[in-house]
């Protein structure tokens, strides 16, 4: 009897989950190997994308609503059958159904596995859901997998963060890029613990053998704002990359390791009381906190990022402006909706940067 | 031969030169209409600036840009440094008025405000999706109501009883203004309303959250309404100065990063005269579909942008 190919994909169900910074590499790891069903990786997001998602959306939803069904209809075109929404901490976790009635009203003929959903429910009923995917999927696979992909998001994250500390002061231009690339083309085809651990290995130590010319007191923003458009670069016009190419060591907290794993929200928020009061949404006082304690490590300026009425961010910019003016530190306010050309962020950081560099400049003079 | 400075702004609705030398003082300087076309308002900047400048004098040896047509302008002249126009009107300001605190700047389609402590800029906000009481909304307005926008400043100084109009947006403001001259009110505290009202929208939305300190100076094309200047001092309660040359403090900053940056590039005025076109290109070697703006002087491209990334890299066969 032929021993039974692991990756065998006739007759499997085929998997999609909207793109998403670099997550759907996780997810697709997971899927293929934890549970036994292919995964339809959706393409990069470009303009097309947006155009779906605008045209089949609400007109006042926000715009990771548009950005993430453009991204299913890409995925359904390239021929997934079973979509996922994680949900999400505020109107995110709505979006499931409503993103599953437009498409099937648009007729597209699939199901769809929303998060949001699942949230409370017993563990044998993820269990189900998995089975129902993948009838013959293995308990133990199953488990041993989902450990590492929890890892393999962590590796994700902390790359990333190495990633944008360094890039902007390289010796040899393109060489962190050519890294992170290598990196996420290695995570993206790795299909055993040991491949992510390796691949995490090689991308940390080129990391820290390439050459940096860094000073000792180099410029320092902080990246603080909504959970999806603060972490997909899609949606925030690759805001980091573009000031670390300024030269600026870029930080921010947000992702899913501290976010989700850390749950910093109930940790933050008992800390944040100086502020507010009761919960203001989803991530405010993880936003509030990271900037203050962006504010006490002396950073130079911090950035604040959202989509165009984002009511629980629109909520705490006044709690920012309190910290910019009692730690004197300058905020910058961006709001992202649909528009796709650069010019006027490229104005604001511009300033930004002339700005925090010539103060750092006379400070130190 | 001494050295001089030429720094250019081109906005949305005016196009702005200055000529500087070695001391910062403005030797030759121009206000015109952009009128949609500012390679063609450039043209018509150099040949006004050349008339008033001295060449057997000065030399210019550096040249700097900015305004939102700077990457264009600063291709067509090769200026030495393309600036954001925050930081021009910024470091412009800042050489005129060395104590200033807070700078408040309308300009035809955006707003800002900058806050400097010490000579330098600490902090600054743009205002973002809404162009709700900048430049053009007064003219559309002035319009509507048959009168000059440069009128505003007298006509709103007559006014006894300015209307309230709604601030918040310039849809509601506009609708707000249509309902209140059916109403009756007079056209001069509709006037006067009108210019509370940007000054109001201002301080709620762009200066929102930001300490206004004094010395406060007011600058940008709106400043030219007196009717503005006079709301905005009575609401921030401290005089607000207003500088004869305050459109001109983006070329002026301009012209002073050129000279700051220690670096010569030549420059003449027969740039006005050379055969400029711009081409719209469609990459489309992905799904983006960038579309990337080539420059061409005499028919040799040398500038090129608005690629996302290197595969839409076209390659200027002069410079680089």
């Amino acid at each position: 009897m032929a021993k039974k190919n692991k990756n065998q994909t006739v007759g499997k169900r085929r998997l999609a989950f909207p793109a998403f910074s670099n997550y759907g590499t996780a997810l697709k790891y997971f899927v293929e190997q934890g549970v036994g069903a292919e995964y339809v990786m959706p393409p990069e997001p470009t303009k097309k994308t947006m155009q779906y998602g605008e045209m089949n959306s609400p007109d006042f939803v926000c715009t990771p609503f548009k950005h993430t069904l453009g991204s299913m209809i890409e995925a359904l075109e390239l021929g997934a059958d079973t979509l996922i929404e994680l949900g999400g901490p505020c109107r995110l976790g709505f979006y499931g159904e409503l993103q599953r009635q437009i498409l099937t009203d648009m007729g597209y003929e699939f199901t769809m596995i929303d998060f949001d959903s699942l949230k409370d429910v017993k563990k044998s009923v993820w269990i189900d859901v998995m089975k129902s995917v993948n009838p013959s999927m293995k308990m133990s696979t199953m488990l041993v997998e989902a450990t590492n992909t929890f890892r393999m998001i962590r590796y994700l994250d902390e790359i990333e963060a190495l990633y944008h500390a360094n890039m902007g002061f390289e010796v040899t231009r393109g060489a962190y890029d050519k890294i992170y690339r290598e990196f996420l083309l290695d995570m993206n085809t790795a299909s055993s613990g040991t491949d992510i651990k390796n691949a995490y290995k090689k991308a940390k130590t080129a990391m820290d053998d390439e050459p940096i010319n860094k000073p000792a007191l180099p410029l320092r923003v902080g990246i603080v704002g909504e959970y999806f458009t603060v972490m997909d670069k899609y949606s925030n016009l690759d805001l980091e990359n573009k000031l670390c190419r300024m030269g600026v060591e870029v930080h921010r907290f947000m992702n899913v390791t501290n976010y989700n794993f850390g749950s910093s929200e109930p940790k933050l928020f008992v800390t944040a009381k100086q502020y507010m009061r009761f919960s203001m949404g989803p991530t405010s006082a993880t936003n509030v906190k990271t900037a203050e304690n962006y504010a006490k490590l002396g950073y130079d300026g911090i950035i604040h990022v959202k989509s165009f009425g984002c009511t629980p961010e629109v909520d705490i910019m006044p709690i920012l402006s309190r910290i910019s003016s009692e730690y004197h530190i300058p905020i910058l306010y961006l709001s992202y909706d649909t528009q796709t050309s650069d010019t006027g962020l490229d104005t604001r950081l511009e300033a930004f940067y002339d700005m925090i560099s010539l103060k750092k400049k006379v400070l130190k003079g | 031969m001494k050295k001089a400075y030429i720094g250019i702004d081109i906005g949305s609705i005016s196009t702005k030169g200055v000529i500087i030398d070695g001391e910062r003082n403005i030797i030759a300087s121009a206000y015109l209409w952009t009128e949609g076309d500012p390679v063609g308002a450039v043209r018509r900047l150099l040949s006004e600036l050349k008339n008033q400048f001295d060449a057997d004098e000065y030399t210019v040896v550096a040249s700097g840009t900015t305004g939102s047509a700077r990457r264009l302008i600063g291709a067509m002249i090769g200026a030495t440094i393309v600036k954001n126009e925050i930081t021009a009107h910024a470091v412009g300001t800042t050489s005129i008025h060395p104590d200033v605190r807070t700078i408040l700047e309308i300009g035809g389609q955006d707003s800002k405000i900058i806050l400097v402590e010490n000579g330098i800029a600490v902090d600054y906000a743009m205002n973002t999706l809404c162009a709700a009481g900048t430049g053009a909304f007064l003219s559309s307005q002035a319009h509507r109501l048959g009168v000059e926008v440069e009128e505003f400043g007298e006509i709103a100084k007559k006014s006894k009883h300015p209307t309230p109009i709604a601030a918040r947006c310039t849809v509601f403001a506009e609708s707000d203004l249509v309902h209140k001259i059916q109403m009756g009110h007079s056209r001069e505290d509709i006037i006067a309303g009108l210019c509370r009202a940007v000054a109001s929208n201002y301080l709620n939305n762009v200066a929102k959250g930001k300490k206004i300190v004094s010395p406060v100076v007011f600058q940008g094309g709106v400043s030219k309404n007196s009717g503005v200047v006079r709301a905005f001092s009575e609401y921030l309660g401290v005089p607000v100065r207003v500088d004869e040359n305050g459109h001109l403090m983006g070329a002026f900053g301009a012209a002073i990063l050129s000279m700051e940056s220690k670096r010569e590039t030549p420059f003449s005025f027969d740039v006005a005269d050379m055969d400029f076109v711009t081409r719209e290109v469609n990459c489309g070697k992905c799904s983006n579909n960038c579309e990337i703006i080539c420059v061409s002087r005499n028919g040799t491209l040398i500038d090129s942008w608005g690629n996302r990334c290197e595969r839409g890299d076209i390659r200027s066969r002069v410079n680089k």
